[in-house]
């Protein structure tokens, strides 16, 4: 190993490289382009070690360093930032067009938050509140059916609804119903979703009534009991 | 040999701009794959000027492996947006 080689000049212009990458690496937002750049980050850094002498360390670095460490961290991250939205099977969300505007829109909306949108099918209502139950899901979307009751003749309608209140509810708004149990995608897509795209309620919400009359503060506590764990 | 290394080195710059500007996460991975391949042959280069056998063999490996790693993280990114693109 020459010692002389470590004046060398270019050395200098080589070891800005390296808090540069690093700089890039901490402003990223990102985890996906985060990863990206964590993976330039280690090829300087071998790079650095090679240069300077170290070539056991900078093996070292492009094998754990980049290829390991990028490997497990993007396994984590695809697993991890997904938001899992429960669905009927009947529904045919996947092929059914009146489905998309919403879909796109959630999948913009979660996009900002750099999460994914993930649907889940499930045969009928009860394997789908099941899911919802056991966390196995983190949202439902359900169809309200708002043209039964508008096809329907007015003298039929009090037979078919034991609680007449909560017709007109169904009929004005959306015909979408997302039912959420985590307390942050239930302030995100409150916040951010309109009314018409659908409505939102927190697990342990109830019927519509009490949506729109606003006592969501027991709502919300029941739904973090439920998920305190994840 | 030290103007080559110095022109590599302002060529290792532009990727860097490239990886820093572009949001496509493709563009990201090719400049990542540039940088990736740059600077294994520059090692390789380095290991030639210093007559050092050691860091040219470890210049191998990297060039090698790091590419390996690369096609790792493309296949699982590919992947990820083949599921967001299922319907």
């Amino acid at each position: 190993m020459s010692h002389s080689a470590i004046t060398d000049n270019y050395l200098y212009v080589i070891m800005v490289l390296l808090p540069l990458a690093a700089l890039m690496l901490v402003i990223q937002t990102s985890p996906y382009q985060a990863l990206v750049i964590r993976g330039i980050l280690g090829a300087v850094a071998a790079l650095i070690y090679a240069v300077l002498g170290g070539a056991d360390v900078a093996l070292t670095e492009a094998l754990v360093g980049t290829m390991l460490a990028i490997t497990l961290y993007a396994v984590a991250v695809r697993s991890s930032l997904v938001m899992r939205l429960g669905v009927l099977s009947g529904e045919e969300v996947r092929s059914n067009l009146h489905w998309r505007p919403l879909l796109n829109y959630l999948r913009a909306l979660l996009n900002r938050y750099h999460l994914r949108l993930e649907l889940v099918t499930y045969d009928d209502v009860q394997t789908l509140h099941q899911a919802l139950q056991t966390k196995d899901v983190h949202g439902t979307c359900l169809v309200c059916r708002p043209a039964e009751a508008v096809q329907l003749p007015d003298d039929d309608r009090p037979a078919q609804h034991s609680n007449p209140s909560t017709v007109p509810v169904d009929t004005l708004e959306s015909p979408y119903l997302i039912t959420l149990r985590v307390p942050r995608l239930y302030e995100i897509f409150t916040t951010e979703l309109p009314p018409v795209m659908a409505q939102v309620k927190a697990l342990g919400d109830d019927g519509l009534d009490d949506l729109r009359t606003g006592d969501r503060q027991p709502a919300l506590a029941d739904a973090s009991t439920l998920t305190e764990d994840d | 040999m030290t103007a080559v290394l110095m022109a590599m080195i302002a060529a290792l710059l532009i990727p860097m701009v490239e990886a820093f500007q572009d949001e496509d996460i493709w563009q990201r991975m090719l400049a990542f794959a540039s940088i990736a391949t740059k600077t294994s042959v520059m090692i390789l280069v380095v290991s030639v000027l210093r007559d050092d056998w050691m860091i040219g063999m470890v210049g191998v490996l990297i060039l090698s492996v790091g590419n390996a790693a690369l096609m790792l993280l493309a296949h699982i990114i590919r992947r990820l947006s083949e599921v967001m693109e299922e319907y």
